[in-house]
């Protein structure tokens, strides 16, 4: 009896390789993420580097009237040049990010030791332009203190006596953590893939089946109809393979191609035994997103239809892993017992070399593995029922 | 060797089919005729154990539907309304899933479709995707896909639908010759005159329920008509959904 069952999946595998249109789709999914991922670091390195590498240069209207404060500035290797007519114009115009305007009272103030203004003409909400506003509002901060300190020493005050408290921070963040943000959406990437896979094998599978009339002549022959939902199921599970293969694959070259080591100044284990243990810590995802998209494509009147859940499906169980990027999840034994979320923190670990507990990867695995047969239980439920005909 | 007994089926509301019994013996051609929507086609379906009935039973060579409905499958072969096939596959493709699902060892089933192949006149269309087939040609492969496992017992559901003049014939011709064979041959129609030259046994469905049953003989008997067309329009009240 069982070799009918593979009867079934040889069918529907010959059927759907040669609607290359549709796998060739898929296959396109499964790249997405490395090339998303390969062309996000490859922007922000260059950014990275920018930032440090590139002199600042900083438009200055009235430079005439504060000599001191451009010769400081000068020394801190910023470059002064004159600022346009209409500095706010030119900021909201994005021609430059920064300007510093020197107002005429400026002075007359400063001679007077009272408190002078300047004035930044910046917006803060553009991303690209805040290291060189930093970077503006850090010197001018340091000559403003510089000053002060020189002023309290003319009269006799010890500048301690306005500095109550000094901090000093101390970042635990490596340069490596600061790369891994990007390495974090590996995850969310990987299930996106498994899903893409499967899901338009199983559409026509399912779906089309109905749509095309042959589903009902096939329910006629001689077979559990649960050997059907399961036959259907199982010949997704190839192409979801073959997609988890390729996503890593891709992930693999880009860090392997891209220069990553000088673009994000650090190396990113990404070696051969880390990609096998992701592939199998995946396996039990493959079979689940299987399961769930034969069980919403059994109930879909049309391929269209499934069409409109199926992506969105495989969204669900993806996003938490874009979250990790941004929020950090410790790998508590709750964490696991979510399917797709666990193995999502398990993959985490393994991109940042932490230690691994078998125990973790297995109750996840055994976890999903358990929910993908109830799923698929219920879609042999489904296959014995009489709606299955007409969806 | 079909046998039903005060079959029932609701949909909702709606009763679809009400107490139908009829005997379709061996070596016979049994027809179910009815206007469209008299509840043909979902008698069919319970016979080929794709709804479960609510009341009543259906044996096919002494099998229940509803206890044994894999020993059903094994002995109908079907035709049904919906009769797709898979585009990307060529015909013989088609015919050979069917029959590995039958569990036919492949030598044998390979020499059977050849058989078939010849017998419907499509070697011509045997490696060719089905896809843009013309009725006729997709009508072949439904046929030979349906009868690869050489059944006893033959359902059709509305065979000449959407069929031209030359089709129709060769299919009534292949009808009778399944008859030759000693096959048990059920088919629906709403078309008097089809039903009139085909069968040995006249079931009217009008509905829901059978109006009336017997030879072409025995109905003109019953009704007093003289030609059989008047006989099923006396029967069914009129004419409505015939040809």
């Amino acid at each position: 009896m069982i070799e009918k069952l593979f009867i079934i999946v040889q069918k529907e595998l010959l059927d759907n390789l040669r609607d290359y249109r549709s796998w060739i789709t898929g296959l396109f999914w499964a790249l997405f993420g490395p090339l998303i991922l390969g062309g996000m670091i490859m922007v922000l390195g260059n950014t990275f580097r920018d930032r440090a590498e590139a002199p600042l240069t900083l438009p200055v209207s009235g430079a005439e009237r504060a000599p001191n404060l451009i010769a400081f500035l000068e020394q801190q290797d910023i470059i002064i040049e004159p600022a346009p007519a209409d500095p706010e114009a030119a900021v909201i115009a994005g021609d430059i990010n920064v300007a510093l305007i020197i107002p005429e009272e400026y002075s007359e103030e400063f001679s007077a030791g009272e408190t002078a203004t300047l004035q930044l003409v910046l917006d803060s909400t553009r991303q690209s332009a805040s290291p060189d506003i930093e970077r503006t509002e850090d010197a001018l901060k340091t000559y403003s203190s510089y000053i002060g300190v020189m002023r309290l020493s003319l009269r006799g005050v010890s500048p301690e006596v306005v500095r109550v408290i000094q901090i000093e921070e101390v970042d635990t963040a490596t340069p490596q953590s600061q790369a891994l943000i990007f390495i974090s959406m590996l995850p969310y990437f990987i299930i996106f893939a498994i899903f893409n896979g499967a899901s338009p094998v199983i559409t026509d599978a399912t779906a089309g089946e109905r749509e095309r009339g042959s589903l009902e002549p096939l329910l006629i022959n001689p077979l559990p109809r649960g050997w059907f939902a399961m036959g259907k199921m199982l010949s997704a599970v190839p192409f979801a393979i073959t997609n988890l293969l390729i996503t890593l694959s891709g992930f693999a070259a880009i860090f392997r191609l891209l220069p990553v080591e000088d673009l994000l100044g650090v190396q990113i284990g990404l070696d051969v035994s880390a990609l096998v243990a992701i592939f199998m810590i995946c396996l039990p995802i493959v079979f689940l997103a299987c399961a769930i998209q034969t069980l919403i494509a059994s109930f879909t009147k049309t391929t269209k239809e499934a069409g409109t859940y199926l992506p969105f499906i495989g969204l669900i169980p993806s996003l938490p892993g874009l979250a990790l990027a941004f929020l950090p999840v410790k790998p508590d034994l709750w964490t696991m017992l979510i399917p797709t979320f666990g193995q999502q923190i398990l993959i985490n670990q393994f991109l940042r070399s932490e230690p691994i507990l078998a125990s973790n990867i297995w109750i996840s695995s055994l976890l999903t593995i358990l929910l993908a047969i109830a799923v698929t239980a219920i879609a042999i439920k489904l296959y014995e029922g009489e709606r299955i005909i007409s969806g | 060797m079909i046998q039903v007994q005060g079959l029932s089926k609701s949909f909702g509301k709606v009763k679809a089919v009400q107490d139908v019994s009829f005997f379709a013996p061996d070596g016979q051609i049994t027809g179910l005729l009815g206007p469209n929507g008299a509840g043909k086609s979902t008698t069919l379906r319970m016979l080929y154990t794709l709804l479960k009935p609510d009341s009543g039973s259906a044996h096919v060579d002494g099998f229940d539907v509803r206890q044994s409905p894999l020993e059903v499958q094994r002995r109908i072969g079907v035709l049904a309304d919906a009769r797709g096939l898979y585009s990307r596959l060529t015909s013989r493709e088609n015919i050979r899933y069917y029959g590995r699902l039958h569990g036919i060892e492949s030598e044998v089933l390979e020499k059977q479709i050849d058989r078939l192949a010849s017998l419907l006149d499509m070697q011509a269309i045997m490696d060719r995707k089905t896809e843009g087939f013309s009725t006729g040609e997709k009508l072949k492969v439904a046929i030979a896909r349906a009868l690869v496992h050489e059944p006893k017992n033959v359902l059709l559901d509305e065979p000449t639908n959407g069929l031209d003049v030359m089709s129709t014939r060769a299919m009534r011709q292949f009808i009778v010759r399944l008859r030759e064979e000693g096959k048990c041959v059920l088919f629906t129609s709403h078309i008097m005159q089809e039903v009139a030259a085909l069968c040995d046994q006249i079931v009217i469905i009008s509905g829901g329920e059978v109006s009336a049953m017997g030879s072409p003989n025995d109905l003109r008997e019953q009704t007093g008509q003289e030609s059989l067309e008047d006989a099923f329009v006396a029967v069914i009240g009129s004419e409505e959904g015939l040809e």
